[in-house]
């Protein structure tokens, strides 16, 4: 797979479903281009393009939960913190996300 | 309002089995329940895999790629209803089935 | 000096920032990438972390016998400080 055009890819895939969900990708284009770097390799490994900082587990359910852009599995925790745990979506009023902080489920 | 193509006799309809076809090249799923026809588009809202060997629960079909599960009733994402699968009319006329596109 | 151990993913940015975050305070630490782990020690990683309250998100970093879940300086600096 070439992972240059992938990640191309999956930015034009997922830009749409994010805009929906009242997030866009991070304006830290460093970190976008990491993140998606990332994803680009685990699908061409796994077939799937899964958060880069969450673990799979050999449950589905839980795996599916974890596929870029899983912002709809964790609604009311991503909006708490005004980003996904990954940092590759923030919220479409954020400008820095430099500010946000990455708060675990079990405080919010 | 779009126009109406014919798609296929209602008696070739199996139940519950999402058939592909391809209107105007358009992806679209037929799906009967009982006596109710849904044409939803037949692709993911996710990532456009096409959903017609997705799994069907009740009104609920689930995406064989990642398991985004839509109401086939109005299409919507049940996770998220702002994100959803077009769905289109559908009229019956002396035993067929056609699409308004 | 308090023990700090990161467990990360290798493919996590934020992991790799935490890293970056002790590596610039000179405090050493050790890190152990789940991704890279065999299955038995990727359960065990899990279980732990689990039994801290947490879920599967990285990174998961122990400092003495506390731990923090994710990139927080401002926590990481409490727990370094408290005796």
């Amino acid at each position: 797979m070439n992972i240059k055009a992938r990640k191309e890819a999956l930015r034009f895939l997922f830009a749409p479903v994010a805009d929906r969900l009242g997030y866009k990708f991070t304006p830290v284009e460093e970190d976008a281009d990491f993140l998606l770097e990332q994803e680009a390799q685990i699908e061409a490994e796994t077939g799937i393009p899964y958060c880069p900082c969450q673990a799979r587990t050999t449950d589905r359910g839980e795996n599916m939960k974890m596929v870029c852009p899983c912002i709809p599995f964790h609604r009311e925790h991503y909006n708490a913190m005004r980003r996904c745990w990954c940092g590759l979506f923030v919220h479409k009023d954020v400008t820095d996300p430099g500010k946000l902080r990455q708060i675990p489920e079990s405080r919010i | 309002m779009g126009t109406s193509h014919e798609i296929l006799a209602l008696s070739k309809l199996a139940e519950k089995k999402p058939s592909a076809f391809f209107p105007l090249g358009l992806p679209v799923l037929l799906i009967r329940v009982g006596a109710e026809i849904f044409a939803v588009e037949n692709r993911c809202a996710h990532m456009g895999c096409p959903l017609s060997s997705g799994k069907l629960e009740g009104y609920i079909l689930k995406c064989p790629c990642h398991d985004w599960a839509f109401d086939i009733r109005d299409g919507k994402f049940t996770r998220a209803p702002e994100l959803g699968i077009k769905t289109y009319p559908v009229e019956i006329t002396n035993g067929i089935i056609s699409v308004r596109l | 000096m308090k023990k700090v151990t990161i467990y990360a993913l290798s493919t996590c940015l934020w992991c790799k920032k935490s890293k970056i975050y002790f590596e610039e305070h000179k405090i050493p630490f050790v890190s152990v990438d789940y991704d890279k782990q065999a299955a038995d020690r990727q359960r065990e990683m899990m279980e732990e972390m689990r039994g801290a309250g947490c879920t599967g998100s990285f990174p998961f970093i122990k400092i003495g016998s506390a731990c923090v879940q994710g990139y927080d300086p401002e926590e990481f600096e409490k727990l370094l400080d408290k005796k």
